[in-house]
């Protein structure tokens, strides 16, 4: 059984730039993402049904990242797991920016200010998985492309930072942050 | 590993495992130790009640020679009715143990002594015959003692083919083992083994008891009816004299425990003689395999023709 | 004989070795197979003194004698001047003794050593006169013949043994889950998956035959998983990451689950799936020790090799597969019937759930397969993994089985047929269980 794919391979009707999906995402930061209802009230995220209007990829990609990034070989079936991959190193790069003694003030700080700083986009020589994504064509994708995956750099880490101090100790929790050395088909943002 | 222990390992971290732990469990065990003994470690009614049975194929022997004063005097407390097809049994409660962990060790020590303390029977009331004819003894003079104090002989066939004779003197205890080896090689190693032994007392250990090596039954039991005297020679007895000084308060639990091991030891050895003799056979085919491999023909430089005579060498 | 004595049923493995008595349920003895004499370890590859008399390719380097060089000018009892099993390892990490391990690969590799070693399990731990007992000892699979007939001098002629029997591993795993309620028909057929410390084996069996050519191994076994969890641990930093501590973790904590993806969420969901675990580091000094994922990711690695090792990819049951479609298409219903597992790494929580699970996917993949090309309607085919109670010590304990039969004599070869016939006769032993 190897690593997971994304449920979302099957959504064909979404805008795909480059080789990369630009799926709906549940979330308050503007952007050019179709935008999902947020949760009704009374499901907590963890309850969330895969089938849900509000499901989006993130959540996917944080139910995944533990199994996941325990494998060095994936197999991408298309555009969707591009998106998943993405998501995934992005959680190890936040993951790694983390220490054990961080506050949550001080984690949602340094996520924020990671999630904001200037980022290489898939064609741009600086991006590590240039193998494996396609460059937009054109100025405008490229403009697409950056806002949609800042929008999705910005929301999985305050969704990350959620489950990371859900216990209520105040500290990030041990279990998540053990996760920090493994590296998902062996590679980092 | 020089000599054998006494008792029986297996009862012993058996027991020992039970008694240290919180949780009990069932037990279900057949034990085998030396020379037909059987033992049969269960819990039948509850997990706590341990039954300990032995069968010992000499018990009717033994028990002619007290074996039960025996093994009531030791194990008084714990004996119960004997298990259907054994011959002795204890029960071992684990909710009463004794409270201190050395009286507990040493209760376990006792259940592993099991086989030997049924055995001991015979060798105790040789002893304690020896003690009362050495007082009645003492009452006379060297010159007036009275030639046959020897007392009967008693016969332990403990396994099916050997036994083992005991008699009581004012002077000495005398105890014979018959023995009969199957393998031409044993009775070798075992008669090279014997004349060693017979030899010790007189070249190092000035105390040990006299052994007496031969292949016909000894004097003391050639009136005993059951002994076999054997022309072959595969029937050889041995013969330990055990001296009053072997014999004290002191000495006589050790010296039991040494005399009844003593079959398993000596063929422990002759065993043991025969692996160590197989390692130096093993390197020995090493060497010559070595010497064998220096031999191989050397290669012959050919000289090889084509089809059409010329002559050429191989590349190699 | 009116009397009979308990066959001796012991079973030599690479790591530990089972002796004990035909009859009982579980072995009387189990500790390393090891032996501690007096002077330095053996280098690697054991002492040339003891390789197997008939060597396949005797060069001169396996000739050397190695470390018995001294041998000649013993004198004395420095031969019996050793100490197997536990006390072995006990006496081996202090001065003046080194430890050596006869058995490498599941085959006796020193038989100086190997010799010892049986002479102490009979006298001091069994307490038997080997001329008392018929003795059952076991094999691997694809043993050479003249490991055989050295182990038959052995028995025979050091320790005049009244009978014996070598019996294969597997075959004995095989009778050993006869135990259990599933088995119907007692099959010598099928599949035995055997994990042990250091490697696991996938074996075929045939009517009580082994097929050698269709063996797998695969390098991962207990002692991998036991790092695996160690290195769980690490990342972590938990206070306590020894190997012994990991170890204690995995025998205590550790079970299979159907799917990790969901099992981390059933982690998030419910906090007590997190156990603590207490080291006790000695001189009174303990430390709690937190345990969580690798409960489950642990022996996840039978099933997803890519999580631990970089070179060794193939799922266990997907080698498992592959090993029953290299067998006689005759006797692949069966071996898919009654895949018997067997060694201590096969004891997790649902592992045979799991392995059949898997297994039975990957049939019924191939089934629709060829299904759809040859568009015939295939009957379906039967899988099942068969857990029992005595799977950890599965061969001793067939062992025990088979060797408490009234037949079990009849089967054995005699000290008289060896003397007669020589060390050749243990070559072929009837089928001990199988079809009279």
């Amino acid at each position: 059984m190897p690593a997971y794919h994304s449920a979302f391979l099957e959504d064909t009707d979404v805008r795909i730039i480059g080789n990369f999906a630009l799926l709906p995402l549940r979330t308050k930061t503007r952007g050019p993402a179709y935008t999902l209802p947020s949760l009704p009230a009374g499901v907590a995220e963890l309850d969330l049904d895969p089938d849900h209007e509000s499901y989006d990829i993130l959540d996917e990609t944080l139910t995944l990242f533990r199994a996941n990034t325990l494998f060095r070989n994936f197999e991408i079936k298309g555009p969707a797991d591009r998106v998943l991959i993405y998501g995934i190193l992005w959680i190890s790069d936040c993951l790694s920016r983390l220490k054990p003694t961080m506050t949550l003030r001080e984690a949602e700080k340094a996520i924020t200010t990671a999630a904001l700083e200037q980022y290489a986009l898939p064609g741009d020589p600086s991006f590590p998985l240039n193998a494996l994504y396609q460059g937009p064509r054109d100025r405008g994708e490229a403009e697409l492309l950056r806002g949609y995956i800042g929008q999705m750099r910005q929301e999985l880490g305050s969704r990350l930072l959620t489950r990371i101090y859900a216990d209520g100790t105040g500290k990030p929790s041990k279990w998540w942050l053990s996760f920090t050395k493994r590296r998902f088909m062996g590679m980092s943002l | 590993m020089l000599l054998l222990e006494y008792h029986n390992l297996l009862i012993q971290t058996l027991l020992t495992e039970r008694f240290n732990s919180t949780t009990p469990t069932s037990i279900d065990q057949i034990i085998s130790d030396f020379d037909g003994v059987t033992f049969h470690v269960s819990t039948p009614e509850s997990k706590t009640k341990i039954l300990v049975s032995i069968s010992v194929k000499c018990f009717s022997d033994l028990v002619k020679y007290g074996a039960n004063d025996v093994l009531r005097r030791e194990y008084g407390p714990y004996v119960v009715e004997p298990e259907v097809g054994y011959d002795f049994s204890i029960v071992l409660d684990l909710e009463n143990l004794p409270a201190t962990q050395e009286e507990k060790d040493e209760l376990i020590r006792k259940v592993a002594l099991l086989r030997r303390n049924a055995m001991a029977a015979p060798f105790e009331r040789a002893i304690d015959t020896h003690h009362s004819l050495s007082t009645e003894a003492a009452k006379f003079t060297a010159e007036s003692a009275p030639e046959t104090s020897n007392s009967e002989v008693m016969a332990i066939h403990y396994r099916e083919e050997e036994a083992m004779y005991i008699q009581a003197s004012h002077d000495r205890v005398t105890v014979v083992f018959s023995t009969v080896f199957r393998e031409e090689t044993d009775r070798i190693f075992g008669k090279v083994f014997l004349s060693e032994f017979v030899d010790a007392r007189r070249r190092a250990i000035q105390n040990a008891p006299q052994v007496l090596y031969r292949n016909d039954p000894p004097l003391e039991i050639r009136n005993v009816p059951g002994v076999k005297t054997d022309e072959s020679g595969d029937l050889g007895y041995i013969t330990f004299v055990l001296f009053p000084r072997h014999l004290t308060r002191q000495r006589r639990e050790e010296s039991i425990s040494h005399i009844q091991t003593f079959r398993d030891y000596f063929h422990y050895h002759i065993k043991a003689a025969k692996a160590y003799m197989h390692s130096r056979m093993r390197r020995r085919v090493a060497d010559f395999l070595k010497v064998l491999n220096r031999a191989q023909p050397e290669q012959e430089e050919k000289e090889k023709k084509t089809v059409t005579g010329r002559t050429f060498t191989r590349a190699t | 004989m009116a009397y009979q004595t308990p066959a001796v049923v012991m079973d030599n493995g690479t790591g530990y070795s089972k002796l004990g008595f035909a009859g009982n349920d579980s072995p009387s003895f189990v500790f390393p197979t090891a032996i501690a004499t007096k002077g330095p370890a053996g280098g690697a590859g054991g002492s040339g003194s003891g390789r197997p008399a008939v060597a396949q390719k005797p060069s001169y380097l396996t000739g050397g004698a190695g470390p018995a060089g001294h041998l000649s000018a013993k004198r004395g009892t420095e031969d019996l001047d050793y100490f197997i099993g536990d006390e072995a390892i006990a006496m081996g990490s202090g001065p003046g003794y080194g430890i050596h391990y006869p058995i490498r690969h599941g085959q006796i590799d020193n038989w100086d050593h190997m010799e010892r070693f049986w002479q102490n399990s009979i006298f001091k731990y069994l307490r038997v006169e080997p001329e008392d007992h018929y003795f059952l000892l076991t094999e691997p699979p694809l043993n050479p013949p003249e490991a055989r007939e050295n182990t038959a001098e052995i028995m025979f002629e050091s320790f005049n043994c009244a009978g014996l029997y070598i019996a294969v591993q597997a075959v004995l795993a095989l009778a050993a889950s006869w135990t259990s309620s599933k088995v119907q028909d007692r099959s010598l057929t099928g599949t035995v998956i055997d994990s042990g410390d250091g490697v696991t084996h996938v074996i075929p069996v045939a009517e009580g035959y082994v097929v050698g050519s269709s063996i797998k191994s695969i390098p991962i076994a207990g002692r991998d998983i036991t790092y695996f969890v160690q290195s769980l641990l690490r990342d972590r930093n938990e206070p306590d990451s020894s190997l012994k501590t990991a170890e204690s973790i995995k025998e205590e904590f550790c079970y299979v689950c159907p799917d990790i993806v969901k099992e981390f969420t059933r982690f998030d969901k419910d906090p007590e799936r997190f156990q603590k675990y207490v080291v006790d580091q000695g001189a009174g000094k303990k430390v709690t020790v937190d345990v969580g994922y690798e409960r489950f990711l642990a022996p996840e690695i039978f099933f997803n090799p890519e999580i631990y090792s970089s070179d060794f990819l193939t799922p266990l049951p997907v080698v498992v597969d592959n090993v029953i479609q290299s067998a006689p298409i005759d006797v692949r219903r069966g071996l898919y019937k009654n895949i018997v597992l067997s060694g201590g790494s096969t004891l997790y929580k649902d592992f045979g759930r799991r392995l059949q699970r898997d297994i039975r996917h990957l049939v019924d993949a191939r089934i629709k397969r060829s299904e759809q090309k040859s568009g015939a309607k295939s009957g379906g085919l039967e899988v099942h993994v068969i857990t029992h109670k005595r799977q950890r010590h599965g061969p001793w304990f067939g062992g025990s089985l088979l060797g408490q039969t009234p037949e079990f004599r009849s089967y054995c070869h005699t000290k008289a047929e060896y003397d007669e016939i020589g060390p050749s006769i243990v070559r072929r032993f009837a089928l001990l269980g199988g079809p009279a």
